[in-house]
């Protein structure tokens, strides 16, 4: 096990390696001088020289990679390049707000994907199930977009069961007021494709011998689903819950940018569109490094759930 | 083996169908799948005749009074316009101020005199549009039309880009093991480290800023499948590992075929199924990836119409009860979308009876 | 009047395949008893029907299952013999749901995905016991610890804990053995459980079958493809094929005075290790009436002065395994293993899973890297040459593999499969004559020319091993190795196919490394045989003395553990 936890962080040092080197040939070496990147965005020379300098623009690209690899290693990327706010602040201020909204929706998302597709696993090959995957299908094709506009506009505008948008700063307000309406869509959203993954896990698993073996024992239906066929299932469910996982930081970019919520999702955006590179180098490296380590959370947490995992 | 020098005449050749014939047997009875692909097939002519200027040609012409209605509410009361032909050019302030979060608000205005340059030539505009008109007077089925090729075009050329991308590469590491299969995971897990969200829109960034991805629609099908080949990817390298110690494969091996031939003659037609309903679902993602996209302001440039400078246009209009254009893209996109994805669901089914 | 418990009438099985095609009949009205207290063998090939029909006793047939209305399977629950039987093909789930594991109990073919993965085979023993004979958890427990102790699990209390996959497949066997007992039923249906196992382990789970039967006052449905086993175990023996029933009657009459021909071709046609038949017998011999082809038998042997066509000396094959945080294990799969094939003769080399016998066969090919040795072909080391000299060679030592099913290309047309060596080696002046010949060897392994033009995926598993010996025979070869080539065919196909390999031999003087598991095929068909265990040669000599005079000890255990069939238990040894 501690063999297994050593050598899966050792093995993060060249990813981390090559997240840099991949980022760093992004910015800089496609992006090119931020003296062009920025053009007609700051209008101010001497700002624009005090970039060029702090990165080391006039200096070989191997000068230029250390001050990046600098910069990751001392959480100081230092100003955002148009409010002059500093990165390491933004980044802080912003988790909070898009945390409030993610964490309910991945847990209230897939806590009824999991029953829901039980359910209709358990009713597989009737009718019920067939339109209950055609009116997924067919939800799922329905742009993010569209139910963001209908919503905000049918239960904000003409019915004013919840704001239109804001943000507080109250974390009670928050979750109580705001957030409700942008955590129901991400969720309505959300469920349908879930819903058709965990289904065919479930079928998946249901196609098994030992599903047979049970049923030969004389084991209740019910309780083959629900003991035997639901175990095996949360194998496949906790890895995609796990792929789902570093998602949460940044996954409601459009709701925020819709609902005005001040969270990380919609500072990328903002950044992306007025070209805000510090921003998006420091949230690229910092999720990619978050995301490492929660991978191998998981990896160690199936241990749990799967007894033929071995940290060998 | 004397009698080899007698020739004797061949027997008549009767080719029995292949797997992808007998596929097809299969989809052609699956009538879920036929019609989707029927749906497909004509949004596909649609592309190609919008592409080819048979239909939807003028789309930017702005026939129309601002915000026509379409044919089936003739009747009801157009009050934009009227504004409109009161020459009251100047935009109408959206009830709610959505400017700080709108990322678009900074181009309102360079829209507007763009429109306001187009708009010389004063015709006699029409009261009533088939499907109504948006803000400018433009026909809205027209506009989908056009949108629909844009955003078909790009979703189908990321798509196809990606798959040759990850099949390249998934074929490499899986065949060759090795280092080759150690380099191509570093990369795999470069890119799988960042979210994928993340990753389109640091690619976008660059792309936004410099201007070297290209122009037009180029930066968009780059971002999309610069970044999206990584699922393809660990799956054909999944079928060529699993492939590469078949017994037909060592058996090609043993009679002497090369890794050339075993790598693309052998092995790629073995698994070409799985690249291709891979290359479907794809479609399906890249062309909900490009309206986000688009609507953001990250992917088709305004002066092209997609499904996703649509629905951005669309936003504010649904608040002053002018649905039409939201209804036309979303719903044009939703048929497609459901016809694709109905489509790769029994594609998959007929080329692998297996899984059912 | 022997008493009954189970009996089938009339049970008709239809299988809708899809929507639009008539729905396929996989049993025909076929009807038979199981008397208390007995073993009752169901015998077929392939396509019999015979899992089909075990698995409707219990209500386990997939959806798309058609039983025809008249079928009946009437069990004899408590009270055997009198007319109060219950028919199951009529009973509600629950009804069901508490006849199955307590009444009638099933154990499978493949061990280890009948299991659940994921619980310890203590809790999946404890759960049948909790269900039917409403034990708590605690007494449930230690009930299961018994039963595994019962079915010889050693350190019964340890394993109790364990989870399916870090037993071995006979281990798992005894376990799916222990739940099935668990709450002493009257009928256990067992299909094929033996089927996945090695011979030695075989051998073990038949006598803890059998053992267990007389013990439990049992009934034990017995489904099996295997005659050999049939005669050791049942007493009495229903022969299946295509759905119907063929023959049926107590074992001693099936195997001394069959009277259905299929029967009479079954019995006939697998090798045996008593005798030698110049060339097997095949079921058309029967079906047809043309009667038993007595041509002597076929004396094997190798002498000292045959000339050596391959020569291999201390072949060693190491795997690594990473491990711990960057260290690697070495797994020896094939330790020093030095032997000579002589022209024109066949070497056997059998071992249980696991022995290394197929890593011989791939390292010497070159499919696998050797880690270290020789091997010598007409005194050249091939494993010393480049990829480029290699090809030269390529072509005269070729190999046929087990699985018919994977070994050809499934997107190539058998003629294509067939070209496609020719053409890499530059056999034939040009594409007419290359498809000529291919047309030839067609009809020399017994297909016709039609089958040119087809895909794999039209043939037979007979047919394909035909399409691949074909393939092999495109290049002319001098060395063959047959990798478990007949192992995955029915026994009256498996008879034609090793027809086929000794007639090409007698044709073409070809040279054959023949791996298999299977002894009695190995004795059959070889001049000489080694015998392998865990990488490493136990014993090598020719096939008749190490058949009469095994030395080792491994040797004497595998060749004891070999199904003996009723007629050679029969006999005086």
């Amino acid at each position: 096990m501690t063999a297994y936890v050593l050598r899966r962080l050792w093995q993060i040092i060249p990813t981390i390696a090559g997240v840099i080197l991949l980022i760093f040939f992004l910015f800089n070496w496609v992006g090119g001088d931020p003296a062009m990147v920025l053009a007609g965005k700051i209008s101010n020379p001497e700002q624009i020289a005090n970039i060029r300098r702090q990165l080391g623009i006039d200096e070989p690209y191997w000068y230029q990679l250390w001050v990046f690899v600098k910069q990751v290693f001392t959480f100081d990327f230092g100003r955002s390049w148009s409010t002059n706010e500093e990165v390491s602040r933004i980044l802080i201020t912003r988790v909070g707000p898009t945390l409030t909204i993610m964490i309910p929706v991945l847990i209230i998302t897939t806590s009824l994907a999991v029953v829901f597709s039980i359910m209709v696993a358990y009713v597989r090959g009737t009718l019920t199930d067939r339109m209950i995957m055609i009116v997924c299908t067919v939800a799922m094709s329905v742009s993010f977009l569209v139910y963001i506009i209908v919503f905000q506009w049918l239960f904000g505008f003409i019915l004013g069961w919840f704001p239109v948008q804001g943000w507080s700063e109250s974390f009670g307000k928050n979750l109580g007021y705001y957030a409700p309406l942008p955590i129901m869509l991400a969720v309505f959203v959300g469920l349908a494709p879930e819903l058709r993954l965990y289904r065919s896990f479930f079928l998946d698993e249901i196609n098994q011998d030992y599903v047979r073996t049970a049923r030969a024992k004389g084991v209740p239906e019910k309780s083959v689903m629900l003991k035997h066929v639901l175990r095996n299932a949360m194998i496949p469910i906790l890895t995609n819950v796990g792929i789902a996982l570093p998602g949460i930081f940044v996954g409601s970019f459009l709701l925020e940018v819709f609902f005005s919520i001040p969270g990380l999702g919609r500072e990328i955006i903002t950044a992306v569109n007025r070209s805000d590179f510090p921003v998006i180098k420091a949230v690229t490296v910092y999720l990619a490094v978050i995301t490492m380590f929660i991978n191998l959370l998981v990896d160690v947490m199936y241990k749990v759930v799967d007894p033929r995992v071995s940290f060998k | 083996m004397s009698a080899v020098l007698r020739n004797p005449p061949l027997p008549p050749m009767q080719e029995s169908p292949g797997l992808w014939a007998l596929a097809w047997r299969r989809m052609r009875q699956d009538t879920v799948g036929m019609v989707s692909l029927v749906i497909v097939a004509i949004f596909l002519a649609m592309m190609a005749g919008s592409y080819t200027g048979l239909i939807a040609k003028d789309w930017n012409k702005e026939k129309g009074v601002s915000y026509a209605n379409p044919a089936f509410l003739a009747g009801a009361e157009n009050l934009e316009a009227r504004s409109m032909a009161a020459k009251d050019a100047t935009a109408k302030a959206p009830p709610v101020d959505l400017s700080d979060i709108d990322p678009l608000a900074p181009r309102y205005k360079e829209w507007e005199e763009r429109a306001a340059r187009i708009a010389v030539t004063e015709t006699k505009r029409a009261e009533v549009l088939p499907f109504g008109g948006d803000k400018w007077g433009r026909d809205v089925l027209q506009k989908a039309i056009k949108g629909s090729q844009i955003s078909i075009f790009v979703g189908l050329s990321a798509a196809l880009l990606a798959t040759f991308i990850g099949t390249m590469l998934g074929a490499a590491a899986g065949y060759w093991g090795g280092w080759a299969n150690d380099v191509l995971e570093w990369v795999y897990n470069v890119f799988t480290s960042i979210p994928y969200i993340l990753l389109i829109l640091a690619f976008a960034a660059v792309a936004t800023a410099t201007g070297k991805f290209g122009k037009g629609i180029v930066p968009i099908v780059l971002i999309l499948s610069l970044t999206g080949w990584t699922g393809i990817y660990r799956l054909m390298r999944a079928e060529y590992i699993k492939h590469s110690n078949r017994e037909y494969v060592k058996a090609a091996q043993a009679i002497g075929a090369s890794n050339w031939s075993r790598m693309f003659i052998h092995i790629l037609p073995n698994v070409s199924h799985v690249a291709l309903v891979q290359l479907s679902q794809h479609v399906v993602g890249f062309i909900k990836a490009e309206v986000i996209l688009s609507f953001l302001g990250f992917g088709v440039p305004v002066d092209m119409v997609s499904w996703g400078t649509m629905l951005a246009e669309a936003q504010n209009e649904l608040v002053i009860g002018k649905w039409w254009q939201l209804f036309a893209a979303g719903a044009s996109m939703a048929i497609l979308v459901t016809a694709f994805s109905l489509l790769t669901d029994s594609m998959r089914d007929a080329l692998d009876p297996k899984l059912k | 009047m022997t008493n009954l418990i189970l009996q089938v009438q009339d049970l008709d099985i239809a299988f809708q395949v899809d929507r639009k095609s008539e729905p396929f009949r996989a049993v025909k009205a076929i009807s038979f008893d199981v008397p208390t207290n007995t073993t009752v063998a169901l015998v077929g090939e392939s396509g019999s029907g015979k899992s089909v029909t075990a698995m409707s006793i219990l209500g386990l047939l997939p959806h798309n299952a058609i039983v025809a209305p008249s079928s009946r399977i009437t069990y004899f629950g408590s009270n055997p013999g009198s007319a109060g039987g219950r028919d199951l093909l009529k009973a509600s789930r629950d009804q069901l749901q508490s006849i199955r594991g307590k009444d009638i109990s099933v154990i499978f073919q493949e061990p280890m995905t009948s299991l659940n993965p994921v619980f310890t085979v203590g809790e999946q023993i404890a759960e049948v016991l909790r269900l039917h004979m409403g034990m708590g958890i605690r007494q449930a427990g230690a009930r299961a610890i018994e039963l595994l102790g019962e079915v010889g699990i050693p350190n019964p209390q340890l394993r109790a804990n364990s989870y399916p996959h870090e037993m071995s497949g006979g281990q798992q066997q005894r376990v799916m053995i222990a739940m099935a007992i668990a709450c002493e039923p009257k009928l256990l249906i067992a299909d094929e459980p033996t089927t996945a196992l090695d011979v030695t382990i075989q051998r073990q789970i038949l006598d803890l079958v059998a053992s267990l039967q007389v013990k439990h006052n049992m009934s034990v449905l017995f489904i099996t493809h295997d005659l050999g086993v049939v005669g050791d175990i049942a007493d009495s023996v229903v022969v299946m094929q295509a759905g119907e029933i063929k023959e049926q009657g107590p074992v001693k009459a099936i195997f001394e005075q069959p009277q259905h021909p299929y029967t009479k071709a079954l019995l006939a046609c697998r090798p045996r290790l008593d005798a030698r038949p110049r060339r097997l017998p095949v079921i058309d011999d029967f079906m047809k009436g043309e009667g038993r082809v007595s041509v002597g038998d076929r004396a094997r042997g190798t002498t000292p002065g045959d000339p050596i066509i391959l020569e291999v000396k201390g072949l060693t094959k190491t795997f690594f395994l990473k491990e711990g945080l960057f260290g690697k294990r070495a797994v020896p799969a094939v330790r020093n293993v030095s032997f000579s094939l002589p022209r024109g003769k066949t070497l056997g080399l059998v071992g249980e899973s696991g022995s290394g016998k197929t890593t011989v066969g791939l390292t010497l090919m070159r499919l696998h890297d050797a880690t270290s040795g020789e091997v010598l072909f007409e005194g050249k080391d091939l494993l010393a040459l480049s990829e480029r000299e290699m090809m030269a060679y390529r072509r005269r030592i070729q190999i046929i593999f087990q699985n018919p099913y994977a070994s050809l290309n499934p997107r190539m047309t058998v003629g294509h499969i067939l070209v496609e060596p020719m053409k890499i080696h530059s056999i034939g002046s040009g594409e007419r004559e290359r498809v000529d010949m291919a047309f030839q060897l067609l009809k020399r392994v017994g297909l016709s020319e039609q089958s040119f033009y087809k895909y794999p995926h039209e043939f037979s598993g007979g047919q394909r091993q035909r399409i691949a010996i074909a393939r092999c025979l495109t290049m002319k070869p001098d060395v063959l190795i047959c990798d478990e080539s007949v192992s995955a065919l029915d026994v009256s196909v498996q008879a034609q196919v090793l027809n086929l390999l000794q007639d090409l031999q007698d044709e073409y003087g070809l040279s054959y490394i023949f791996i298999s598991h299977d002894l009695a095929v190995v004795k059959y068909i070889s001049d000489r045989v080694m015998v392998m265990n865990e990488g490493a040669i136990v014993e090598m000599a020719d096939s008749d003395e190490i058949y009469r005079h095994p030395r080792e000890e491994y040797t004497r255990k595998l060749l004891s553990s070999i199904p003996k069939g009723y007629q050679l238990a029969a006999l005086p040894s």
